[in-house]
């Protein structure tokens, strides 16, 4: 399982509102680190590392909310929510495939047959859940996202 | 999924060390809220919540370790046992689930293989349901709770 980040420029003497703009950003950017990995495909682990780091995003978000302007607060978090969600479907469909593939060596000829079945069904679902990825992955550069989510976070007001 | 509870009584311009009593015991007592369901291996969507809450309240902890000694680590690590044995039995639900649905849309055909991993991932999901148990039994025998909370306010 991917581990937590170090986090520069956080100190128990510092205000809660700065330390929860540094972890906000960092987990944003660790987020964005593996973009490229999960739109690529062919290691499932950049899908997984994404959307563990938007996980440990949302839950800085759900901790740190006070900090923050209600309205462009909640934008911003809804996107992260979409994400999040978004990555899951295909996460859960890597995860199905990469176990009932374990499985597959494991059972006998006429077993293996229907297992195999099975794997080549969830690999199509896997094709269409990459679809809504790929296309929020799209609309999230068109509307400069990533732009607009750090300057709210890394503007103190 | 269960929601996160909201976190009240924050103060943004006081420092992170405060702060980090005020949010932590929040997380704590969101967890025990799904102790009530844990000695029913069939409420599948409470033990779902409970490591839903228990991913939250580790990665919080992650959040604030700053503000402890090495021996905060020590409880995280227990958190992260907690989180993997209860995603072990959440796999297996969701595995069961699939296989499950797989073979229903399949009426007429024989699914040797199907079957034989419905019947191991039983077995798997009983095995870490009582693993699962086991630890939660000894941590409260040692009042984890209440030694997280005390590590908490020092």
């Amino acid at each position: 399982m991917a581990t937590a980040i170090e986090i520069n420029g956080i100190a128990p003497d510092k205000t809660l509102e700065t330390c929860a703009r540094q972890i906000i950003v960092a987990y944003f950017r660790e987020m964005m680190s593996h973009k490229a990995g999960a739109i690529d495909g062919t290691d499932i682990k950049f899908v997984h590392d994404m959307r563990v780091a938007s996980r440990r995003l949302r839950a800085a978000m759900d901790n740190f909310a006070a900090c923050f302007q209600k309205e462009p607060f909640k934008q911003h978090y809804k996107q992260i929510r979409t994400i999040t969600r978004t990555m899951g479907a295909v996460r859960d469909l890597d995860v199905l495939i990469a176990r009932f593939q374990r499985e597959l060596q494991t059972l006998s000829g006429a077993g293996q047959g229907d297992i195999q079945g099975l794997i080549e069904h969830l690999q199509q679902e896997r094709a269409e859940a990459r679809k809504p990825m790929l296309n929020l992955f799209s609309e999230l550069d068109e509307s400069d996202f990533k732009t607009q989510f750090l300057t709210f976070f890394e503007t103190e007001a | 999924m269960a929601k996160p509870q909201k976190i009240i009584g924050l103060n943004p311009k006081q420092s992170f060390r405060e702060n980090v009593r005020t949010i932590l015991p929040q997380k704590v007592e969101e967890v025990y809220s799904w102790e009530q369901f844990i000695q029913d291996p069939e409420k599948r969507e409470e033990l779902h919540n409970l490591r839903i809450s228990i991913k939250r309240l580790r990665y919080t902890m992650e959040f604030f370790a700053v503000n402890y000694d090495k021996h905060f680590m020590e409880f995280i690590e227990t958190i992260i046992d907690l989180q993997e044995i209860l995603g072990d039995i959440h796999d297996n639900d969701v595995v069961l689930e699939v296989l499950t649905n797989y073979k229903e849309n399949r009426q007429s055909t024989e699914l040797p293989g199907v079957d034989t991993l419905i019947t191991r991932t039983i077995k798997s999901r009983n095995a870490d349901y009582q693993a699962f148990l086991e630890r939660w039994e000894q941590l409260s025998a040692v009042d984890f709770k209440q030694k997280l909370l005390a590590m908490i306010a020092s």
